[in-house]
């Protein structure tokens, strides 16, 4: 198994029958240090915006085009305690992601080995992956007069040559837990959740949302307060592929009836024209 | 670090206090993670809410400059309670030895202690000193019982430290302070085993070195020094200062913790007679009884053959300090302002933001005549003269800048905390013009050499006698070559003093160990604490340095196989104090050592008694031996550890005094204020007025803080320059309660004027929960903190050093600047 | 037959005012096409889709409606007494579609990739379908409005030939728009939780095919009129009495459709909270749908062209409203919640009315051209 212990060398394990990349994101490890927001950046060289001070720290306030994962901070307190949060966010990659299903041109795609990845010359800009993703993941490049959509590739290069994506790789307290079974990083979710009864909400977001993503949270808080939106359990694709699969139906219908009354209508105009002769 | 980074991981208890290893030593939290995994507990105590007190079990506030106040309470509960761990206090420490009877305590003087001169703000040291038996051995008594033995002083020491008096000083509710004595107190067992992570947040007071000093005496009562899990570790802010200070960088140790010889020490036998401690205890190891052998050694390197018996090794080139004399930054600052300096390197640093009241910094730099700034990049110390309010037709300074590679841009050995030096090599090679710091050294070294011996100069010798062989492969300066010249040379055979046929060394040879170290000049080396980092083995040159083993036999995370871990690749130091006078260890699942009666030889086949697990602090049997057995802490005279410590400037005992700048009129706990032991830069009344503090005054009415974060490093000259690091925080910050905010109508995000008697400076508001007021005496103290890691030289709206403000005092021992308490105003702009 | 053509004046007033919105608008389209979407619209990642894709490209396809419906009456259901008003709608429907294809070019990031969706097909996506249809329906509604083109280069064969080619051709027309008008609706089916529950249904595909017949009779009615009151082409009262008709049927059955999404969605209760959606949403029912179906059910307003050309424009509103409400003002609320908030920017409201200009001079410069208004063969 491939985890943030393992050497690069023996990860992610490609001999293996099937990579399946995945991410087991404990919050309750994190300790809001950034590194995998900087190491995002700079694999994938990505440019900054000019930023003011935040007072909750997080900065830049929301993902964008040129950030594909940033930290969080929540601070809160009850009962006289002050409590502080670190949350990643990132995009979850779906095990059948609404982006891919949407875009018109496959310029996003799933890839066997998990990483949603985004194929740029074929993309066209129409933006439905931005408006259709429940996570709010792609990014695009407003600012340019050749766009792109940009969102976390979880480091696909990377995997294919056998390293970690580069946010688990800097992650100094193993809160990016990379393995390449969803599985795996499924049971240890659950392993951690029952070990540790206290500390975790019994809920691993990522586990059914949007019908199962590859990323998986844990969190010692409703993950709805740390930032990430309630998704749904159902496979979103499902839902258009409802409409796009009684589409040969409509067909069948509209020519049928069209079909019908062009019958009718000739007759009616052949019986009207021997009328008139 | 007594330890080191991995060994975090082995804690029942972390105590972070004076640090903020989450944020500052991201890298350390994976294993401080751990041991909370493992059930271990972390206590971060701090004014502020910190990344760290996020991750903590348990969190305690305090108002800064109130530590001793907080240990102190410490030391009462654990005796109180009787938390400490008997044998270990009484075998392995002073606590049985019993003091000179004239010896007088705050509490009965006070707040100073007896040998006090007020005008001279120092103490004669005669009272602070053991009774001795007619063998000259310290008396003692090993029931602890007597009122002048160490422990019982101790107690009574600490008895004015109650629950109530440490709460009104620290501000910590008294609720919270009994969680923490309680569960690192809970360490004081053999089984259990409590560690101290700090920082400057420790050292950067008017009484950091007593601080640390505070925590020592709490893991010695309660066990915990040698330990696996256990120590007291400063966690190093730059990667390299352990190896820095290795190497000699500070104005008073020559590299090894050699003390740099004063103008009354003519020879070196003087020197060797005031720096050679003696002991008449056959127990007890005196380590340091070998300084002969290390300077001599040491200056063998750096003079090679000109070094010779007839002219002392050269001892008379060595540099000098006047008796007395203080040459750290403050007093280097200090005499530069006052026109005393015509030139200055500022290597790798950027004093304009880095030294506290940096106003007066940037002033004293426009004494100067010249100033080379070698650096990564342009900044605040080499741009002063075009600095905001300064006229650059008013500079005379001629500024250098000489551009130096990056830490990826060459090969050498950086030292961490945990005291291992790690090889590393050049990625790429340096950018544009910039040099490493070897080659400019290299270049400045040429020059100067042949300006002497072209021109003559004074007092040639200290450079014209230098060895400089590093030269090879078509390299000027090989940093393999000074490596190898750090460990050390067998300059002629060595054989065994005892036995003239065992040879230890032979000629030409690099030095296995420090062991072999000679005092009458058939040894050389740099640093005798990194004697074996460069060694002969089986025939074959070993860069140990280089290594990256991963075996881990201990289970321990040890990993001797990995790099070099001074001295003698010990990973952890004092490590005889984790086994009982047997040599058995006192908590078996964590045996860093133990003594094997039956061990076999792997050579011979026959039983062989010795030490298994790490490097032991010598190979000496257990001290239960009756004749060959030694003490545990082997660089003490006597063998000790010392929970009463003579050797300090301001008390053998930490004892609470005030911040220079505090919020209140009186030390609640006696009638002396501000530690009577420090050099005042101004009295109140005389003095440059760029030193002026004021203490409680309603003009500066909170208390102020400076730190770090994890986005940006030091004064922020690398990292303001990294604009993946700028976007996370921008622009400098001050942090303030909510309830000061609602008292100023402060809102968050908005700009607001911090200012002190030094300076002002503006920042944005981030009103936070994560500070909250103090109740102190009966009354309410608001605190409020920065990072100091912004400079008027970019970004362009980033904000101005947190340094204008602080002031400039130091530390009674070691005169580190106190940047960590101090008083400030806040306003809106 | 009749072939002269109407003589119309080129430049009133009104097409001054319409060539001086065109030509501002033509600035905001070089701007949006020199600096890029971020510097010319307000859409942020928060919002990526606004008042184009709301107005331009949802309403002028409702919009264009007219044209399958007047073409599988004339051509399919050989209803010859909608006959005369088919040319008009037809080319309405061919400007629509053009104008709303234009929209689309400006509102995508590369709008030289527009063609990429014809050659890498993705077959699960409702884009992709969308896409498909707008450039099949779009070509389909050129060939269906070319014999006015051929009529007026003077190749009557072509012509004829095309004619009688013209009903497997609207045929096909027909399939195209009703699954375009449904796929439009079908786009926002992956929303579930961004689009509000007052508009989110998974019937919306229905819903946006029959609110777009609704449209399309009261377009062809409502041009009608006006062109007979711009351009003293008399239209015949029967024909604007049987498309009143027939809207009244669509619109009774919108009504009962809406109703009943309501009820068993969101609940009645939703509509009436008084939120901004509510509010819209009421809007839209009450201008487009209730309103209208009680004027029209009076058989009086039926045959009055004032008040049929009143109910035409209140059932174009309603159903603007209503593709507004379900791209741009039934999403604002999770932008809300993302700290985000959507109003158009100068630049695409002046591109908004630019096409809308654009349209309305173009339909212009086609009657005078071309002999739109007045065939009444067969």
């Amino acid at each position: 198994m491939a985890t943030n212990t393992a050497t690069e060398k023996t990860m992610p394990d490609q001999s293996a029958k099937k990579m399946e990349a995945s991410f087991l994101i404990d919050t309750t490890k994190c300790i809001g240090c950034r590194g995998c927001q900087v190491a995002c950046k700079q694999w994938n060289g990505n440019q900054t915006d000019p930023t003011k001070a935040s007072p909750t720290f997080t900065n830049p306030l929301k993902l964008n085009s040129k950030t594909y994962t940033n930290i969080a901070f929540f601070e809160r307190e009850q009962n006289g305690a002050v409590s502080w949060d670190f949350a990643r966010n990132g995009c979850f990659h779906c095990k059948k992601p609404a982006c891919v299903s949407v875009c018109p041109v496959e310029a996003l795609v799933k890839t066997p080995e998990g990483p949603v990845i985004y194929r740029e010359g074929r993309c066209m800009g129409c933006r439905y992956c931005i408006l259709a993703c429940p996570f709010n993941v792609p990014k695009y490049e407003w600012e340019k007069l050749a766009p792109k959509v940009q969102k976390c590739t979880f480091c696909y290069d990377r995997l294919l040559a056998g390293m970690l994506p580069s946010c688990a790789k800097s992650c100094p307290t193993g809160t990016i837990h990379f393995s390449d079974s969803i599985e795996k990083n499924l049971a240890e979710a659950k392993k951690r959740i029952a070990e540790h009864p206290g500390m975790y909400v019994n809920h691993i977001y990522g586990e059914k949302e949007a019908g199962g993503t590859s990323v998986m949270l844990l969190s010692a808080l409703p993950l709805d307060q740390l930032g990430h939106l309630k998704v749904r359990d159902q496979v979103l694709p499902d839902l258009t592929w409802k409409y796009i699969g009684g589409i040969p139906a409509i067909i069948g219908v509209v020519l049928a009836a069209g079909i019908g009354s062009w019958v009718i209508t000739r007759r009616n105009q052949n019986m009207d024209k021997e009328g008139d002769e | 670090m007594t330890n080191h980074w991995i060994d975090l991981k082995n804690a029942d208890v972390v105590l972070v206090m004076g640090g903020n290893p989450a944020e500052n030593h991201p890298i350390s939290m994976k294993w401080i993670m751990k041991a909370r995994e493992k059930g271990g507990k972390l206590i971060v105590v701090d004014p502020r809410f910190t990344r760290t007190a996020a991750k903590a079990d348990l969190y305690a506030p305090l108002r800064s400059g109130t530590d001793i106040a907080f240990l102190g309470g410490m030391i009462k509960y654990i005796l109180d309670k009787n938390l400490y761990f008997k044998e270990y206090v009484a075998n392995y420490t002073n606590a049985a030895y019993l003091v000179n009877p004239d010896f007088r305590m705050p509490g009965q003087l006070n707040g100073v202690f007896s040998g006090y001169d007020g005008k001279a703000r120092k103490y004669d040291k005669k009272t602070w000193s053991f009774q001795m038996d007619d063998k000259g051995l310290p008396k003692k008594d090993m029931t602890l019982k007597d009122p002048n033995c160490v422990f019982q002083l101790l107690r009574k020491h600490y008895s004015r430290y109650t629950l109530d008096m440490v709460s009104d000083i620290t501000g910590t509710p008294k609720e919270k302070l009994v969680e923490v004595y309680k569960l690192f107190g809970s360490t004081g067992k053999a089984n259990r085993v409590g560690t101290e992570c700090y920082a400057m947040g420790w050292t950067q007071h008017t009484v950091g070195t007593q601080n640390i000093r505070a925590m020592s005496i709490i893991q010695l009562l309660l066990g915990n020094i040698g330990m696996a899990g256990g120590g007291i570790n400063a966690l190093r802010g730059e990667s390299n200062v352990q190896g820095s200070t290795d190497h000699g960088l500070l104005f008073h140790i020559l590299p090894g913790y050699v003390p740099v010889p004063s103008a009354a020490l003519p020879d070196l036998k003087a020197y060797n007679e005031k720096f050679t401690p003696k002991t008449k205890d056959p127990k007890s190891v005196n380590w340091w009884g070998n300084r002969p052998k290390y300077i001599t050694s040491y200056l063998k390197a750096i003079y090679g053959t000109s070094a010779t018996k007839d002219n002392d090794f050269g001892y008379a080139w060595l540099p000098k300090i006047d008796e007395g004399m203080n040459a750290s930054w403050l007093m280097l600052f200090d005499q530069m302002f006052k026109g005393k300096f015509e030139g200055f390197f500022a290597w790798g640093q950027n004093p304009a933001c880095s030294g506290a009241n940096a106003n007066k910094t940037r002033k004293a730099l426009a004494k100067l005549k010249w100033m080379v700034n070698v650096n990564l990049f342009e900044n605040e110390t080499g741009s002063f003269w075009k600095g905001p309010g300064i006229n650059p037709k008013d500079i005379q300074t001629e500024v250098f800048m000489l551009p130096c590679a990056s830490s990826v841009e060459k090969e050498g050995s950086i030292t961490n905390s945990g005291r291992w030096a790690q090889w590393r090599y050049a990625a790429i090679p340096p950018i544009g013009q910039s040099k490493p710091d070897t080659e400019i050294i290299h270049e400045l070294y040429k020059r100067v050499k042949k300006l002497y011996q072209t021109k003559g100069g004074k007092f040639p010798a200290p450079i014209t006698n230098l060895t400089w062989n590093y030269k090879s492969k078509g390299r000027e300066i090989d940093t393999h070559l000074i490596a190898r010249e750090i460990n050390g040379y067998y300059l002629e055979d060595i054989f065994d003093a005892k036995d003239a046929t065992k040879q230890l060394g032979k000629k030409g040879e690099l030095c296995t160990n420090f062991v072999t170290l000679q005092a009458d000049g058939r040894t050389s080396s740099g640093n005798w604490i990194y004697g074996g980092s460069y060694t002969h083995k089986e025939g074959k040159i070993i860069n140990m340095m280089a290594r990256r083993g991963k075996a881990d036999p201990t289970g321990l995370g040890l990993f001797p196989e990995w790099s070099f871990s001074w001295p003698v690749n010990r990973r952890i130091i004092y490590n005889r104090a984790a086994v009982d006078q047997q040599g058995r260890p006192w908590d078996p699942k964590r045996a860093i050592i133990k003594w094997n009666p039956d061990k076999l030889d792997p050579k011979t086949k026959k039983t062989a008694p010795g030490w298994e697990g790490d490097v032991p602090d010598g190979p000496a049997p257990p001290m239960a031996d009756e004749k060959a057995g030694k003490y545990p802490f082997i660089m003490r005279a006597d063998g000790m550890g010392s929970i009463f410590g003579p050797g300090l400037a301001d008390g053998p005992f930490p004892e609470h005094y005030e911040a220079l700048e505090c919020p209140i009129q009186e030390n609640l706990l006696s009638k002396t204020k501000i530690n009577p032991a420090i050099k005042l830069f101004h009295d109140g009344k005389t003095g440059a007025p760029e030193d002026i503090y004021y203490s409680c005054d309603t003009r500066y009415p909170y208390v102020a803080t400076t730190y770090r974060m994890t986005e940006h490093w030091q004064t922020g000259i690398m990292t303001r320059n990294i604009p993946w690091l700028l976007e996370m925080v921008p622009q400098q910050y001050v942090e303030i309660s909510k309830e000061l905010a609602a008292e100023k109508k402060i809102v968050n995000g908005e700009r607001l004027k911090v200012s002190s008697a030094r300076g002002e400076l503006t920042a944005v508001a981030f009103v936070t929960g994560r500070f909250k007021p103090f109740k102190i005496g009966g009354s309410t103290v608001h605190q409020v903190g920065m990072p100091w890691c912004f400079g008027w030289f970019t970004p362009k709206d980033g904000g101005e050093s947190a340094n204008l403000l602080t002031s400039t005092i130091g530390d009674a021992n070691t005169m580190i600047p106190e940047t960590k308490a101090f008083m400030v105003n806040v306003e809106k702009v | 037959m009749s072939t002269e053509r109407h003589e119309i004046k080129m430049f009133t007033p009104m097409t001054i005012v319409l060539l001086l919105v065109i030509i501002a608008g033509a600035v905001s389209v070089y701007k949006r096409m020199t600096l890029g979407l971020g510097a010319a619209t307000n859409l942020a990642d928060d919002f990526p889709w606004g008042l184009w894709i709301g107005f331009d490209v949802l309403g002028g396809v409702a919009m264009a409606a007219g044209g399958f419906v007047i073409a599988s009456a004339v051509y399919l259901l050989n209803m010859k007494k909608y006959k005369p008003i088919a040319r008009p709608a037809i080319l309405t429907a061919f400007l629509g579609y053009l104008l709303a294809a234009t929209a689309i070019f400006l509102d995508i990031g590369h709008p030289f990739r527009i063609w990429h969706p014809a050659v890498m097909w993705q077959i699960n996506s409702i884009m992709f379908i969308v896409a498909i249809h707008v450039i099949l329906y779009t070509t389909v509604l050129g060939i269906e409005a070319s014999p006015m083109f051929f009529e007026r280069i003077g190749l009557k064969g072509v012509q004829k030939f095309v004619e009688k080619v013209m009903m497997p051709i609207a045929l096909f027309g027909t399939l195209l728009s009703t699954l375009h008008q449904s796929s439009l609706g079908a786009v926002y089916l992956i929303v579930p939780d961004k689009l509000h529950p007052l508009w989110y249904s998974q019937t919306l595909p229905f819903s946006f095919l029959v609110s777009a017949i609704m449209m399309g009779l009261s377009m062809v009615s409502f041009e009608s009129i006006l062109s007979a009151k711009f351009f003293k082409h008399p239209v015949k009262m029967d024909i604007l009495s049987g498309l009143a008709r027939g809207s009244l049927i669509a619109t009774g059955f919108y009504f009962l459709l809406k109703i009943f999404l309501l009820v068993t969605g969101p609940g009645i209760a939703a509509a009436l909270d008084g939120s901004m959606e509510a509010r819209m949403y009421l809007l839209e029912m009450v201008v487009g749908v209730i309103v209208p179906l009680i004027m029209l059910a009076i058989p009086a307003i039926r045959s009055s062209m004032n008040s049929i050309l009143f109910v035409n424009f209140l059932v174009i509103c309603g159903i603007v409203i209503n593709r507004l409400n379900v791209s741009v003002f039934g999403m604002l609320r999770h932008a809300k919640e993302r700290g985000f908030s959507y109003s158009p920017s100068v630049n695409e409201v002046m591109v908004t009315l630019f096409m809308i200009a654009l349209g309305i001079f173009l339909f212009k410069f086609a009657v005078k051209f071309f002999n739109v208004l007045s065939c009444e063969d067969a």
